[in-house]
């Protein structure tokens, strides 16, 4: 084994291993909401499920945005999902990483809203695409890049953000929750309600269509 | 050893999403450049797929979007907990209202302007149901009386008597056609 196979062995042993506790941390607090909510204290357990809140948001919000392609969409979906996670955190399973139960909620949320969507925009005429939504969205932090290396990537990711759409309903939903939820194929399993093989087989073909739209 | 196979396409993908290697193929790739280089190059792939959609969706909720939703969905579970606002419907109170119902004069007016309208459209729909009556005889008069009116249209005064006079005489000529019995149920109605 080389030294870089090595190095990236190390780290991504590291990844799993703080993804472990982190897991372990959540679905902790999320017993203590649980336990605060049938000891009838509402307002501690409302205290507690904010920083459950916090830890989870930024990956809640990837995912959906993920799904639905739409921020105003993703903001309703996520908040949706927290607020139904409270509603009904006293049928929590604390033998489930709250992760899996809580992502299994915020997908369902995110196919209750496109279904919604696509309801909508059954009675509504398609506009023309202003050319402003064809750009790529804007760089977050580094501003010390050139605008070549910016308009460079900015053309990458919406390359990426296209082969993504273009995979078929179930294989883009695993490919997301492996990759962009950094879920595990047996979490996946659980979070669709599919067998682990099955997980595994969509996620396979997503990657090899992906690859052949990106490596053309 | 080194002389093993390269590895398939599909068993590269799998290496990348399991990592699960056997000795034979960890002893090929460590010996192989190729077969490192295309695990490489996906590894590379799938990393920067999850960086753009990380860069994408970050760009859409910056950290201060972040804040405010956490503040949100806060707010909104502590509004979940409690019992529901009544709003008072319609927003006016009762004691607004009860100027209203108490207006019988409005009412009364009200029914006697209606019962007014009724009386005076039935009345001219029924004159302009008799074809015979006064039409044509007007027609004639007005014509009759075209010079005149034109000989009196300096003094407003004199036009006003002579219009006047045509007026009343198209009435007389009119109470002594043989239309009169078709007015009688009308001048009955007529209160004196």
């Amino acid at each position: 084994m080389s030294r870089t196979d090595r190095t990236e062995w190390s780290d991504r042993r590291t990844e799993r291993s703080e993804r472990a506790d982190r897991l372990a941390a959540d679905s902790a607090i999320a017993a203590d909401v649980k336990a605060l909510m049938l000891a009838g204290d509402r307002d501690g357990a409302r205290e507690r499920f904010a920083d459950l809140v916090a830890s989870q948001q930024r990956r809640a919000v990837r995912l959906a945005y993920q799904y639905l392609r739409d921020a105003h969409d993703a903001d309703e979906a996520v908040q949706d999902a927290f607020l139904k996670v409270f509603t009904h955190i006293t049928s929590y399973r604390e033998d489930l990483p709250f992760e899996v139960w809580f992502t299994r909620i915020l997908v369902n949320a995110c196919l209750d809203l496109r279904k919604a969507r696509a309801r909508r925009l059954r009675w509504v005429l398609p506009l023309e695409r202003h050319p402003s939504a064809d750009a790529a969205p804007p760089e977050t932090a580094d501003r010390e890049r050139t605008t070549e290396d910016k308009l460079v990537s900015a053309v990458r990711v919406r390359e990426i953000a296209d082969a993504v759409d273009q995979l078929p309903e179930r294989q883009r939903s695993v490919f997301m929750l492996c990759h962009f939820g950094g879920q595990t194929t047996s979490q996946v399993s659980e979070t669709l309600g599919v067998s682990e093989a099955t997980v595994r087989v969509h996620l396979f073909r997503a990657v090899r269509k992906l690859r052949r739209l990106l490596e053309r | 050893m080194g002389r093993q196979a390269h590895l398939s396409d599909d068993r590269i993908i799998e290496v990348c999403l399991e990592g699960a290697l056997s000795s034979t193929e960890e002893l090929h790739l460590s010996a192989c450049d190729e077969c490192r280089v295309r695990r490489a190059r996906l590894d590379r792939m799938l990393g920067e797929i999850s960086d753009a959609a990380a860069v994408e969706a970050d760009a859409a909720f910056p950290p201060e979007k972040l804040a405010t939703q956490q503040a949100r969905i806060l707010q909104r579970i502590e509004q979940d907990g409690r019992p529901a606002r009544v709003i008072t419907f319609p927003a006016t109170s009762a004691a607004d209202l009860r100027p209203l119902r108490t207006r019988p004069a409005g009412r009364w007016i009200a029914a006697a302007a209606a019962a007014g309208l009724a009386i005076g459209l039935l009345a001219g729909h029924l004159a302009h149901d008799l074809p015979a009556f006064g039409r044509p005889t007007r027609t004639t008069m007005s014509r009759a009386a075209q010079p005149s009116r034109n000989a009196a249209a300096s003094v407003h005064a004199v036009n006003a008597t002579v219009n006047d006079e045509e007026f009343l005489g198209e009435l007389e000529s009119a109470l002594s056609g043989p239309q009169l019995a078709v007015l009688r149920p009308l001048n009955e109605l007529t209160p004196r």
